[in-house]
């Protein structure tokens, strides 16, 4: 009975989102007098959002309360004897559950600032905004409580989708449309790994299932046990071919190196999206899916060190490219992309329990500090520049002392809810580089980021709330009213306290005991021969925190009273950094230097041959394309002489491969 | 003897080339030429030889004729059905075609009927030969008068060199074809096809049957326009009147697939090596048909090289033949029942050019189809069934057969032949989307001429073609599975 409620309520996450988002759509279809306008959408996808929240703390309390971890529903695809177990479920378990709460109270509160950024500022289409992020938050909840990997490629997919629709929302602007293209094709590109990757597990394995019998997991874990051949390979090789395809896809959505090009760009789009996608939807789905498949990924310790070298890479190298932007927003976003980098750190070290608290933390503030920029953006009349800004705490004391929390947070300086992830998962990485002597890379390049992360975190603070104002704009700042205090507040509150979760050093595990971190730490030490249990180190916490402070604190003093002069640096690597370590110009080059220059050469080379045969053309060849001249000259002759060559070399290659000569 | 069992079987045969005469006889001695007439009678005469051949197919004939030289089968009557079914749908829609767009040849319709139906009759017999020399023989009746179909509107230059050319590299390949098949029987003595092959595979066979069938392979090539001995076909299609290339790359590459599926299947066994040899046309002839249609700026040339690799599609279903098995008869099954799709897809795109260009005058290029689709909204529609059932996506039952080669092509083991086809059937989506783009999407030019008439037959023959291609969706499966059966009674 019980179960069967919390089998409904988490039904009901996904749909009510979805419901909104249909409502709004068919209200679209009204005459436009009759329809109903920016309001009622506000009202109705908020509403949903709002709803969503209540449900998943209610099927977080019950499944906190029983241990609860089943699938609560499921439709088969087809119904045959002998067919394939395809199936549409809804997946209730620890991850799910507290991801659900994450996803839906991070999309509430951005409801709920964006009618501050976007209906109080007067923007056109908001019906297609509400629809949009309706949408949006019901392909995230339907990702989270997918069942099986092909439900979870699905809704990975619908979530994409609707990142191009918001990024893209000014799409009269060029640039919002080409940053919602980028992002569009960009995360595309990895997830045509993932869809082979799809295609192979079931290949390989037959079942798509993440829980019960005969899951996934299980059957893989057995094949390689059995050390069964699959796919011509043997299992343990499958496996780890078949989680780097899938790992294609989770670079591609969490921004990861080499394929976080979109993410910065994605900047154009309104800032509660960008807040609504940094923290809690479209980045978080790729490292959620790792961590959904954990039990996968550690069946194999290559894919494991894969993940670990991708994330301990992205997190300093996007720190590094986040010390030179002058662009608040600019500055978040390679943020998350090293913060990501932290989480996939922690998973590749077998930290599940770091990666989740991570990722918890990181979503509260993250949307914090995205809609305390919102707040300054809208208070100075869309000023981003960081060098434009200044002063501004006194003006804006709520945002100031909010965002203050969220940058602490980040920035990782205990107590603030970063610390303590933070440590948790470098300490993942380093009681397990003592087995494992490859992820001492990693953990090095980690560990070097926490200094970085601390300077440019307080390198923005300090030029955006501290000195001298350094425009009009930022002399004449207002704060916003409740929407904006609202959810600045409750996000600020989870910035300083969400931490205590699970903070280890003072012996707190809630969240580990709550997850079963513990069973996945074993498997861990079972399939892969990782530690199965850390032992806290105070040594490692202390070192975290003097570097955060440190960076932090360098770069108040250096910025807090900051002038003009100070922002023309000059040399070579504040060049690079500011070029994006060249990333971006490499694609581009791949592109169109390397792509279209090669292309444009062979036409050439048609050119260039064709023009000495052309001279007999014919009227009737005249309309034959650059290529295909060299053949259709329309001189019979010539024909002919192809027709002759053409068998020459057919009965050459059959006699050469029978062996007639 | 000819006994009137053989007549009997050969109905169809007898009713087309009969009806090619009697339209001759009646222009002779009728006073005014009258072109309607003859298409009328030809019409009727393609109708009874089609009830006849449905007729064989109900009652499930399979026997042989004229001391064994022809076979009345039902893989010779299935091919039969199609090379039909196309011909009568050119014969639709060439009175109202002649009479605008060559009318300095209206006194000699019935010139062009007649060809048309010797040529159909050609074609039918190189469905049922089971014998080198009636094979060779059907074959140049289908092709001495599609030479001079091409070349019909006599004051037209490209229609005349397309002609001169087609009929000049036809006696090319002719010459090889017939030296294959002297090859072939001094290696064996014989033109019998099942002699052929007993003789081959009681090792009788001297080396150089493989050579003469590498010559036969390049003769029937020709004829199916595969790579490198598709030259002429470009430039014949796009001279030729439009109806006439409808015909020539429907009917006429389905006869040559016929002959080319019965003597590579039942005379030339593989130990010939004549497999690789088909692997690689197959692979050039698709590969080659949709990068050059890719680059074409006329919609009938673009339709021109995308028959050619159609013809590379169907190659794979010979190409994986594994002689003899179920997966040899699903994989011939499976190319054969494409052709009967191909059929009335190919027929109706290249009528939908033949009304635009031609009879409309609206221009071959891509940019003079601006704007069509929006005035003959119907014609739009149905060129976009043509074009994506031709490019492989569900709007007709060119998605269906092309999912049923490939399949066939993975299942004898070829999956790589496969691949090559779904890469090249994606980027044939590009050009035949792009006429659509033009049809539908781009807004109509100042001097876009006036759409002037609504010609019934026309619009009927194209109309036929696209219901069936898009009810071919539906009813797909009898005809793979009587393709198949067909294939299977072949091989057993």
């Amino acid at each position: 009975m019980a179960e069967q409620a919390l089998a409904t309520a988490a039904l009901l996450i996904p749909v009510v989102p979805f419901v909104a988002f249909a409502v709004i759509l068919l209200g679209g279809l009204l005459p436009k007098e009759r329809g109903f306008g920016g309001a009622t959408s506000t009202v109705l996808s908020t509403a949903s959002a709002g709803v969503s929240f209540a449900l998943s703390v209610y099927v977080l309390l019950r499944v906190q309360a029983t241990d609860a971890s089943f699938v609560a529903v499921r439709t088969a695809w087809v119904e045959a004897t002998g067919a394939p177990d395809l199936h549409f479920g809804v997946l209730v378990d620890p991850l799910s559950a507290l991801m659900a709460v994450i996803v839906s109270l991070v999309a509430f509160l951005v409801h709920v600032f964006s009618k501050y950024y976007m209906n109080d500022e007067g923007e056109n289409g908001l019906p297609r905004y509400y629809g949009a992020m309706a949408l949006f938050t019901g392909s995230m909840l339907a990702f989270v409580f997918s069942s099986n990997l092909l439900m979870s490629f699905i809704f990975f997919e619908l979530v994409g989708l609707c990142s191009y629709l918001l990024i893209g929302f000014w799409y009269e602007t060029p640039s919002a449309a080409s940053a919602a293209k980028k992002a569009f094709l960009v995360t595309r590109f990895g997830d045509y790994f993932f869809l082979v990757g799809v295609a192979g597990v079931f290949a390989a394995f037959g079942t798509f299932a993440y829980h019960g019998d005969g899951s996934l997991f299980d059957t893989a874990a057995s094949a390689i046990e059995g050390n069964v051949s699959v796919l011509g390979v043997g299992a343990e090789m499958a496996v780890t071919a078949l989680a780097l395809l899938v790992l294609g896809g989770v670079i591609g959505k969490s921004a990861q190196f080499p394929l976080h090009t979109w993410l910065p760009d994605a900047m154009e789009g309104p800032t509660p999206v960008s807040a609504l996608i940094h923290a809690a939807t479209m980045v978080a789905a790729g490292v959620y899916l790792v961590a959904r498949l954990f039990e996968f990924y550690a069946l194999s310790p290559t894919a494991l060190l894969v993940v670990a070298y991708v994330g301990g890479f992205t997190a300093l190298f996007a720190a590094t490219m986040a010390l030179v932007m002058d662009d608040i927003k600019q500055v978040l976003a390679y943020s998350t992309i090293s913060q990501y980098g932290y989480m996939m750190l922690a998973l590749g070290a077998g930290g599940y329990t770091a990666a989740v608290f991570h990722l918890t933390n990181h979503a509260f503030f993250k949307a914090l500090l995205f809609l305390g920029a919102g707040s300054v953006i809208i208070a100075t009349h869309h000023k981003q520049d960081m060098w434009e800004l200044g002063g501004l705490r006194r003006r804006m004391p709520v945002t100031y002392w909010t965002f203050l929390a969220g940058a602490l947070a980040l920035a990782g300086i205990a107590p603030f809810s970063g610390f303590w992830s933070k440590d948790e998962a470098l300490l993942a990485v380093l009681r397990n580089a003592v087995n494992e002597p490859l992820l001492w890379v990693p953990f090095g390049l980690g560990l070097v980021a926490v200094v970085v992360t601390g300077f440019y975190t307080f390198r923005m603070v300090a030029l955006t709330f501290h000195g001298e104002p350094r425009s009009e704009e930022a002399r004449e700042a207002e704060e916003g009213g409740f929407a904006v205090y609202t959810p600045l507040v409750a996000l600020g509150a989870l910035a300083v306290f969400a931490g205590f979760i699970n903070a280890v050093p003072l012996g707190i595990h809630a969240l580990k005991t709550f997850l079963g971190g513990e069973t996945f730490a074993e498997y861990a030490a079972e399939t892969v021969g990782y530690v199965g249990e850390f032992e806290p180190s105070t040594a490692l916490s202390v070192t975290a925190l003097a570097l955060a402070v440190a960076g932090s604190v360098a770069a108040f003093r250096l910025y807090a009273g900051a002038d003009e002069p100070l922002r023309h640096r000059d040399g070579a690597t504040a060049r690079v950094l500011e070029k994006k370590y060249y990333v971006d110009a490499f694609q581009v080059w791949l592109a169109e230097d390397v792509t279209y220059g090669l292309s444009k050469r062979l036409s050439l080379f048609d050119i260039d041959i064709l023009d000495g045969v052309v001279n007999g053309t014919s009227r009737v060849s005249l309309g034959s394309g650059e290529a295909v001249r060299r053949i259709q000259t329309g001189v019979v002759s010539h024909y002919a002489a192809v027709i002759a060559l053409g068998v020459v070399g057919l009965v050459a290659l059959v006699g050469l491969v029978g062996g007639w000569f | 003897m000819v006994t009137t069992a053989e007549l009997v079987a050969f109905a169809p045969e007898l009713s087309v080339a009969g009806t090619a005469f009697l339209v001759l006889l009646l222009d002779t001695f009728s006073r005014e030429k009258r072109g309607g007439v003859s298409l009328a009678v030809a019409f009727a005469g393609v109708a009874v030889a089609f009830v006849a051949t449905v007729f064989h197919m109900s009652i499930g004939t399979d026997t042989t004729a004229f001391a064994g030289t022809l076979a009345v089968d039902p893989f010779a009557l299935f091919f039969g059905l199609a090379v039909l079914i196309t011909t009568a749908l050119v014969l639709l829609s060439s009175t109202e075609y002649m009479g605008r767009v060559y009318p300095e040849r209206s006194e000699s319709l019935t010139e062009y009927v007649a060809l048309i139906l010797f040529a159909a009759t050609g074609m039918l017999l190189m469905a049922s030969a089971r014998s080198l020399v009636t094979a060779f023989i059907a074959l140049e009746l289908a092709a001495l008068p599609s030479y001079a179909l091409v070349a019909f509107a006599k004051d037209d230059r490209a229609g005349v060199e397309g002609g001169m050319k087609y009929f000049m590299l036809g006696a090319v390949s002719s010459a090889f074809l017939l030296y294959g098949i002297s090859l072939v029987y001094g290696a064996t003595g014989t033109f019998d096809f099942a002699g052929i092959a007993a003789s081959v595979s009681a090792g009788d066979a001297t080396g150089l049957a493989g050579l003469g069938a590498l010559f036969v392979l390049v003769g029937l090539g020709f004829k199916i326009a595969a790579f490198p001995f598709h030259v002429w076909a470009p430039d014949a299609y796009t001279g030729a009147p439009t109806p006439v290339s409808a015909f020539l790359s429907s009917a006429s590459k389905i006869a040559g697939f016929v002959l080319l599926f019965r003597v590579f299947t039942v005379a030339l066994p593989t130990s010939l090596n004549w497999l690789l040899a088909v692997q690689v046309l197959a692979v050039l002839t698709m590969t080659y048909g949709n990068f050059a249609a890719a680059v074409q700026s006329s919609v009938k040339r673009m339709l021109a090289y995308s028959s050619i690799g159609h013809a590379g599609y169907v190659l794979i279903a010979l190409a994986v033949f594994s002689s003899g098995g179920d997966d040899a008869a699903l994989a011939l099954g499976a190319g054969m029942s494409h052709l009967f799709v191909y059929a009335f897809m190919n027929t109706g795109a290249f009528l939908v050019v033949a009304l635009i260009d031609d009879y409309w005058g609206v221009g071959y290029e891509f940019e003079d189809y601006a704007g069509i689709a929006r005035k003959v909204p119907l014609i739009g529609v149905a060129m976009a069934v043509f074009m994506f059932s031709l490019a492989g996506l569900p709007t007709g039952g060119g998605f269906l057969s092309k999912l049923a080669v490939f399949a066939g092509a993975v299942r004898s083991g070829f999956w790589w032949l496969a691949l090559i086809g779904v890469v090249n059937s994606a980027l044939s989506l590009y050009y035949y989307s792009r006429v659509l783009r033009w049809m539908w999407i781009e807004e109509p030019g100042d001097g876009a001429p006036a759409l002037d008439g609504r010609p019934v037959g026309i619009y009927t023959a194209i109309l036929v073609a696209a219901v069936v291609t898009f009810g071919l969706l539906f009813a797909f499966e009898p005809v793979l599975s009587t393709a198949e059966e067909a294939a299977s009674a072949l091989l057993s």
